[in-house]
Parts: C-alpha cells; sequence; structure tokens
C-alpha cells in the first residue's frame, strides 16, 4: 500500500483491525518465547535432538510476527472493501505448531519423570 | 451466496479437525470474524504460557521441590489439551456465525479454570510440606 492509498476517513470503529493484529503478535512473541524455553529444556536434559523442534518453533513465531505486521497493512484492502477477513490458513498454522509443541513438551517431560521413577 | 449445510464427515475427524468454516453460510460481520480470531489467539497464548509454566516446573524446580515433576506434567497435559481444542472451537464458532446460529458451547473455560485451581493448589500444599 502505497502512502497515497492510506485511509483518510476513520472505517473501523473500535480498531477491531489493529486488535486482532496486535494479538497475532503478542501470540506469535510468545510462540517464540515457549520455543526457547522448550530448545533449553530439551538441551539440558537427555535429549538434545528434539531442541530442533523448540528452534523450529522460534522460527515459525518469527515467520507469524512479520506475516502479521505485513498482513496488517496489506488487510485495509478488503476491509474497505468489505471483502472476506478470514484466514484460516494461519490460524491452523499457528493451532498446529502449537499443538506439535505442546506435545512434544509433554512427552519428554513424562520420559524424563518416567526415567528417573527408574532409576 | 447460496447457503449450504456442512456434508457429513467421518466423526473423528470431524471431532479432531472440523471442515474449513469459509464453505458454508454467509460472511458475517467482519468484527464478529475478528473477534473469533482474536479469542482463538488467546487460547492458544493460553496453551504456550502453560507449556512454560510446566516446561520451567520441571527443569527448575526439579531439585528444589519434591513432585515439582508432576506439577510439571499436568500443566503440560493441560496445555496439550487446550492447544488441541483450540483450531476446533474457532472453526465450529465461525461456522455457526456463517449459518446464523447460536456459538457451540465449550467445556474448555471450566477445564481450564478447575484445571489450574487443582494445579496451584498442589503447588502450595507441596510448598507448605516442604517448608515442615
Amino acid at each position: 500500500m502505497s502512502r497515497r492509498d492510506r485511509p483518510t476517513e476513520r472505517f473501523d470503529v473500535g480498531l477491531q483491525h489493529e486488535r486482532t493484529a496486535l494479538a497475532w503478535e503478542r501470540t506469535a512473541i510468545s510462540t517464540m518465547v515457549a520455543g526457547v524455553f522448550l530448545a533449553r529444556y530439551a538441551a539440558e536434559a537427555s535429549h538434545p535432538g528434539w531442541a530442533v523442534i523448540g528452534l523450529l518453533q522460534v522460527a515459525g513465531g518469527g515467520a507469524v510476527l512479520v506475516w502479521a505486521g505485513w498482513h496488517y497493512d496489506e488487510l485495509h484492502g478488503p476491509l474497505r472493501r468489505g471483502a472476506p477477513v478470514v484466514h484460516p490458513s494461519a490460524a491452523r498454522f499457528v493451532g498446529l505448531s502449537t499443538v506439535l509443541f505442546s506435545g512434544v513438551a509433554f512427552a519428554l517431560a513424562l520420559a524424563d519423570v518416567l526415567a528417573d521413577l527408574g532409576t | 451466496m447460496e447457503r449450504r449445510r456442512p456434508q457429513p464427515a467421518s466423526v473423528v475427524r470431524r471431532r479432531l479437525v472440523p471442515e474449513d468454516p469459509r464453505r458454508v453460510g454467509d460472511e458475517p460481520d467482519y468484527r464478529f470474524t475478528l473477534a473469533n480470531e482474536r479469542t482463538f489467539l488467546a487460547w492458544i497464548r493460553t496453551a504456550l504460557a502453560l507449556a512454560a509454566g510446566g516446561l520451567g516446573a520441571v527443569s527448575l524446580l526439579r531439585d528444589e521441590l519434591a513432585g515439582a515433576e508432576a506439577l510439571g506434567i499436568a500443566l503440560l497435559a493441560l496445555s496439550f489439551l487446550t492447544a488441541a481444542s483450540a483450531y476446533r472451537r474457532w472453526a465450529l464458532a465461525e461456522t455457526s456465525m456463517r449459518l446464523r446460529r447460536p456459538l457451540p458451547p465449550s467445556r474448555l473455560p471450566a477445564l481450564m479454570a478447575v484445571g489450574t485451581a487443582l494445579v496451584a493448589l498442589a503447588a502450595a500444599t507441596l510448598f507448605v510440606v516442604d517448608q515442615l
């Protein structure tokens, strides 16, 4: 969107669009932090290979963060035309990666605890 | 746009990954779509926070507090449940809005409240026992 196309009138009462963009960005940052936690935990425990999942999580969170900032600008057009604003693909990506992340974290911690009990 | 009912899919698949909401009904007010999206993201952040807490309990408190590992496992299990149901909840709410139906009920908030309260209670008990 060039500078000339910037909105000149108020069209989004309540700033829903901006609040949603900020929610995406908060989620992306939380994803990156959680990824660092998992990478650190996996590297310190006896499964350094699984740290890759945490690092992928950090990279994915960074990608979502960049996408959210870029998409915020881009969404002005469809919003002003009254076009659909829903994006299930992004929701699916974030949803599935969070399921993968928490599943791996749960399995690693459980394996550790069971190994502790065994010794 | 012609309104279509959701196509029947296998029960398991429909429960885990509901179909794309855009296939049915009409586009709702964009504010509702965005509010639904923000709610989904809030659930995802809740799952991430629970996982961070769980990993913290398992790794940092492991040698400090007896039973901390069980607390961590409980938090990680809650996190997994939350993450696994967040997308489904979003898709069901979106579909309901598009078909102008009431939003589906969810047990997730109650489960989350009870689960978090139990973990907090267990943590407090462990801490008191540890200090004795």
